[in-house]
Order: structure tokens, then C-alpha cells, then sequence
């Protein structure tokens, strides 16, 4: 590696430029795969409270769904809170 | 299914109310000879009036004495000037029957006001006009007027206390007073006021008008006084833009 | 901010696009957040998500705002807290491509819903005068009207201050008229000098109406774009102390006017270019 790569390096990583680039070429992924897809996320939330008090009386808003995209991978993020005994 | 039924479900015709503006000629003196030439002095001063207008004869007005009328006759001059009979008014026996005879519709006396025409000097379609509205209050714009915007003072004059955009529109039947930047388009004058006036503290408007005869930006921009506090007004079809 | 006293709800509008609305919501939005006053920031267009790209909160968005209207989701779950500040929050606009999933009584309900939790809800406005542009200037208490130095950016400003003034709630009921205000962005105190440009004056004589601040074309909203990190927050910058400017005339302080002439650059500027 000669200097003049050390430079481009560096230059990559530090300008604003590049940081838009990355979240860039995140969200537009995302959303090119999110158009493919229907948006599942409310609809399976919906449901999985159905199933849920079938067996706990629960709220809408006690069944929380979140998805989050970090980088290559996205991770499903389920939060259930039952109800106090 | 019944003749009926048929029928209704394909109308030959559709009987409709509606309004006609119209000439009456009012006959008061039963002498044809000289119908003849005053209709003919009034067809030299305004010849587009008479080109087969729509008439109705008004016998109504004749005073006593005045003998039998010739209707046929009398028709056939009014033809000749280009003055087509529609119907005939009458109130007497005698005139009642001889339209009768031949087959002309009547018409009684009406109770409408209605108003003498005065024959301009340019071809014009002569209409009833209509009794004179009464005054309204002059309708009062405090805020600016933006671009899109229309207001229009019906039957009164319009002040405005505020700047108008380019590309708003005031319309008024009487006067126009804009007490601010005029960038916009004033009609005054609408139903046809040709004393009405636009009056504009600073003139920039897109468009002056009044009773219809209009200036474009285009040329009150070459007036010595664009820019300036101006009142606009019409005389002989022409619009006169003098310094306030 | 107790039970019975509703926040502010304030449309930034402009008409015409691309002029920085949604640059202006969100540092005017987090100018008020940064002087303690708990605020939520409203992406109104559909179909076109953008306010959450340049709050820099993108990847966090799961529920937008017609998915609340629709009862998918509740505002609590749609509701994007802001990692800055923790009086901040933002509701995203929804991806659909229904013109028609926006509707007055689903606005209405969440605006109100919204305008009784937070001190202010910052309405940032698409262009054009459709639904989205419609929806977020009916409810409106005040209007920030974004507008650029530029004829046709003028011309649509005007308009949209016609439709305030006619198509509002407030107009329909005959209440108060909503407040309106001027924010001129991009300026260029050059390019006014040298009569290039139309000058704070032209602008303010041809709306009439009062200014509340002008913010200098600056390097510094491209940056904050890039970054996600709203141009207020570089205090550094001329564009976002401007922006701090505007929002404390907003509260109704009373600041003079900068970034209206031409700033002498230093010499370190001038020999290496660019402006600040």
C-alpha cells in the first residue's frame, strides 16, 4: 500500500459525503426490498395479539413489533408484556 | 306493455321555462307612412340593431281616436327595416281580433318597467334593461389579496385596504378603490357601468378594465404613470389613466 | 404544560418545492426542543418520505402516520423518539401509494391527539397545494412560510398565503386567522448587492407579511442533510445560527436581523476558498 492509498482511506471515511453514501445505500435497500414485500409488520403484530389472548388478556399496545436494520442484517425485535398476577 | 309505458320512455319533445330579453316597438301614432321613414333614419344610425330582430308590437300604447290599424301593414314595414314580429301587445277588441285573424300570438300589457333604448352608434344588441339596482353598501377588504384569489362586489363598489398579488382578481359592478399596491387585475364595470372607475395608489396591475374595455400590463406599463397613485376611466371606449 | 392547555400547531409551508421546508422543520423543530419545550415534528407528504432522513432517524421507522389514521399501529408505537434530544420526537410519513389515505377526520384525530401531549407539533408541509399540503395547513394555528429570493418560489409563497387566509379550519369557522410568518432561506447578500438577486425588502413588499428570519445559502445544510443532524444543531454555522435566531423570535424574543450583508471572510477562507 503507497501513501496515496493511506490518503484515500481516510478521505472515504471522514467526509459528510460518505456518511450520506452509507445511509444511502442502506435505506434505499430496505425500501427497494419493502416494495417487493407487503408490509407485514402491522398485520403480524395483529395477529400475534390475537393468539396471545387466547391465552392472556392483553392490549394492542402491550405487544410491541420493531424492526431494526443495522448494516447487513435486519433484526426482528418482539416485546410482549403480560400482564401483573 | 302499454302504449304508454312507450312513450315515457322515449320523450319527442321537453317543454322549458325561460327568460328572453326582447324589443317592443310601441306604436303611438297610426300612421305608417312615417314609421316608414323615422324606422329607416334609426336603421341608418345603428344598422346592426336591425338584422332580423325579434319584435313585439305594442299596441297598447296607442291613444283613442287613432283609427283602425292595419296590423299585416304595419308588419310588413317593420319587416322591411329588418324588425321580424314575434307577437302583438294589445288591450283593445278591435286589436285583439284582427292579430287573431292572423294567427299572430298576443301578449297582454305587461307590468314589467320597462326602459326606452337608446341606440348606440356601434352595432349592439339592444336588450331590456333592467330596472336600476337598488344602492348597496360599498363591500370593504381589509387584508391583502393573494394570487388566485377572486372578490367581487355585486351591485356596489369595492374598496380594498391592502395590497393585491398578481394574480388575484377584483370584480365589481361599480368602482374599484385599491388603497395599496394594485398588482393584480381590476374589472370594474362588470354588468356594463361605463362611469365606472379604478382607483389604485400605486398602478402595477396586470389588467385594468372597466365595462368591459381593458388595458393588458403590457401597455400601462408605457404610461408615464405606472407606478403611480392613478384613477382609470372610460371615456368613448377608451380608457384614460390620470394621476390622482 | 398542564392537561387543559393544547400545544401549537405550526405548518412550515411554502407552495413551491424544493425551497427547504423540511430542512426548516426540522431545525425549528429542534430549536424548540433545545430550549425545553416538548415537540413532535410531522412528515405530512405521501409517498415521499423525507423528514426522517434528515433527522437522521431512517432506520428506526416502523409505523408512519397513516398507519396510526388506519389503527394499525397506535401513535405511541409510531411516535420516533429522537436520540438527541428527549423532548424530541417525529412521526414519519407513510410510503403508500394511496392519494387517498390521508382524510380529515383520521388528520384530525391525530393532530389533536398529538397537539394534547406536545408543547408543539411542527407540521412540515409537501409542495404543491394537494392533499398532504391541505391536510397540513388546515389544522394550523401558525404558518412559517419558507420561501427563496426567486420569482417563482414568491409567486407560489403568495398563493399559499391566499388558501391560509381562505381554506383553513380557522377561516371556515371564523375564528382568529392563522398567524403567518416569512422564513427566507438561501439567501445571498452578493447576489442582492449586485441587484441579482430580490433583497429582504422586495420579498417582505411584495407578501406582506412579517418576517421572522433569513437564513444565508450555506454549506452547512448540505452537510446536515448528509449527516442526519439538523443544521440548528452546528452551531458553528451561519445557516444554523440563524436558525436558533428564527426560533427565539418564534417565542418572541426580540433579535436583530443577521447574516443580511456580506460576511467578511477571513484570510485563512479566503486563501483556501469555499464559504461558511
Amino acid at each position: 500500500m503507497n501513501i496515496f492509498d493511506f490518503f484515500r482511506q481516510r478521505k472515504t471515511q471522514n467526509t459528510t459525503a460518505s456518511v450520506a453514501k452509507e445511509r444511502l445505500s442502506i435505506i434505499v435497500a430496505h425500501e427497494r426490498g419493502q416494495r417487493s414485500q407487503p408490509d407485514y409488520l402491522p398485520a403480524l403484530q395483529k395477529e400475534l395479539v390475537e393468539v396471545i389472548r387466547k391465552y392472556v388478556n392483553i392490549d394492542q399496545d402491550q405487544v410491541h413489533v420493531a424492526l431494526d436494520n443495522q448494516g447487513t442484517c435486519s433484526i426482528l425485535e418482539l416485546n410482549i408484556t403480560l400482564p401483573d398476577r | 306493455m302499454s302504449q304508454a309505458d312507450l312513450l315515457d320512455q322515449d320523450p319527442v319533445f321537453q317543454l322549458k321555462g325561460s327568460m328572453l330579453a326582447i324589443t317592443i316597438l310601441e306604436l303611438t301614432h297610426n300612421d305608417l307612412q312615417r314609421l316608414d321613414q323615422q324606422l329607416a333614419a334609426k336603421v341608418a344610425q345603428a344598422p346592426g340593431f336591425f338584422q332580423n330582430t325579434p319584435l313585439i308590437l305594442a299596441l297598447d300604447k296607442l291613444p283613442e281616436g287613432e283609427g283602425a290599424i292595419d296590423i299585416n301593414q304595419l308588419m310588413v314595414v317593420c319587416r322591411q327595416h329588418g324588425l321580424r314580429t314575434l307577437a302583438v301587445r294589445a288591450v283593445l277588441e278591435s286589436h285583439i281580433t284582427a292579430a287573431n285573424a292572423l294567427d299572430i300570438p298576443l301578449l297582454p300589457p305587461s307590468g314589467a318597467r320597462e326602459k326606452p333604448i337608446e341606440l348606440p352608434g356601434k352595432t349592439a344588441k339592444a336588450v331590456e334593461k333592467p330596472a336600476e339596482p337598488a344602492l348597496r353598501p360599498s363591500k370593504l377588504v381589509t387584508s391583502p389579496i393573494r394570487g388566485g384569489q377572486q372578490v367581487y362586489a355585486k351591485g356596489a363598489d369595492l374598496i380594498v385596504l391592502a395590497p393585491v398579488s398578481a394574480g388575484a382578481e377584483l370584480l365589481a359592478d361599480g368602482n374599484i378603490h385599491v388603497y395599496g399596491a394594485m398588482r393584480g387585475r381590476a374589472l370594474a364595470g362588470v354588468q356594463g357601468n361605463t362611469s365606472a372607475r379604478i382607483f389604485c395608489q400605486q398602478l402595477g396591475a396586470e389588467m385594468v378594465s372597466i365595462a368591459g374595455n381593458y388595458k393588458t400590463a403590457e401597455e400601462l406599463r408605457r404610461d408615464p404613470n405606472w407606478g403611480q397613485a392613478v384613477q382609470v376611466s372610460l371615456s368613448e371606449d377608451v380608457l384614460i389613466i390620470s394621476p390622482l | 404544560m398542564g392537561f387543559y392547555t393544547l400545544g401549537k400547531i405550526l405548518v412550515v409551508t411554502s407552495g413551491k418545492g424544493g425551497v427547504g421546508k423540511t430542512t426548516t422543520s426540522a431545525a425549528i423543530g429542534t430549536g424548540l426542543a433545545l430550549r425545553g419545550y416538548r415537540t413532535v415534528i410531522v412528515d405530512f407528504d405521501v409517498g415521499l418520505r423525507n423528514l426522517d432522513l434528515i433527522m437522521g432517524c431512517e432506520r428506526r421507522v416502523v409505523y408512519d402516520f397513516v398507519n396510526v389514521i388506519n389503527g394499525e399501529a397506535s401513535l405511541t408505537q409510531a411516535l420516533i423518539k429522537d436520540k438527541r434530544l428527549e423532548k424530541l420526537y417525529v412521526l414519519a410519513a407513510s410510503q403508500t401509494r394511496d392519494k387517498d389515505a390521508l382524510n380529515k377526520e383520521g388528520v384530525e384525530k391525530v393532530i389533536m391527539q398529538l397537539a394534547k401531549d406536545f408543547d408543539y407539533v411542527v407540521c412540515d408541509s409537501p409542495a404543491g397545494i394537494e392533499k398532504g399540503a391541505f391536510y397540513a395547513m388546515y389544522f394550523a394555528d401558525e404558518a412559517i412560510i419558507v420561501t427563496n429570493p426567486e420569482v417563482s418560489s414568491v409567486r407560489d409563497s403568495d398563493r399559499m398565503l391566499g388558501l391560509l387566509a381562505s381554506k383553513s379550519k380557522r377561516a371556515e369557522e371564523g375564528r382568529e386567522p392563522i398567524k403567518e410568518c416569512l422564513l427566507l432561506t438561501r439567501y445571498n447578500p452578493e447576489r442582492v448587492l449586485k441587484g441579482e438577486m430580490l433583497g429582504v425588502q422586495d420579498v417582505e413588499e411584495i407578501l406582506s407579511i412579517k418576517l421572522l428570519g433569513v437564513i444565508p445559502e450555506s454549506q452547512a445544510v448540505l452537510k446536515a442533510s448528509n449527516t442526519g443532524q439538523p443544521v440548528i444543531l452546528d452551531e458553528e454555522s451561519d445557516a444554523g445560527q440563524a436558525y436558533g435566531d428564527a426560533v427565539d423570535r418564534l417565542l418572541g424574543k426580540e433579535v436583530p436581523h443577521r447574516f443580511l450583508e456580506i460576511q467578511k471572510k477571513g484570510l485563512m477562507k479566503r486563501l483556501f476558498g469555499g464559504r461558511e
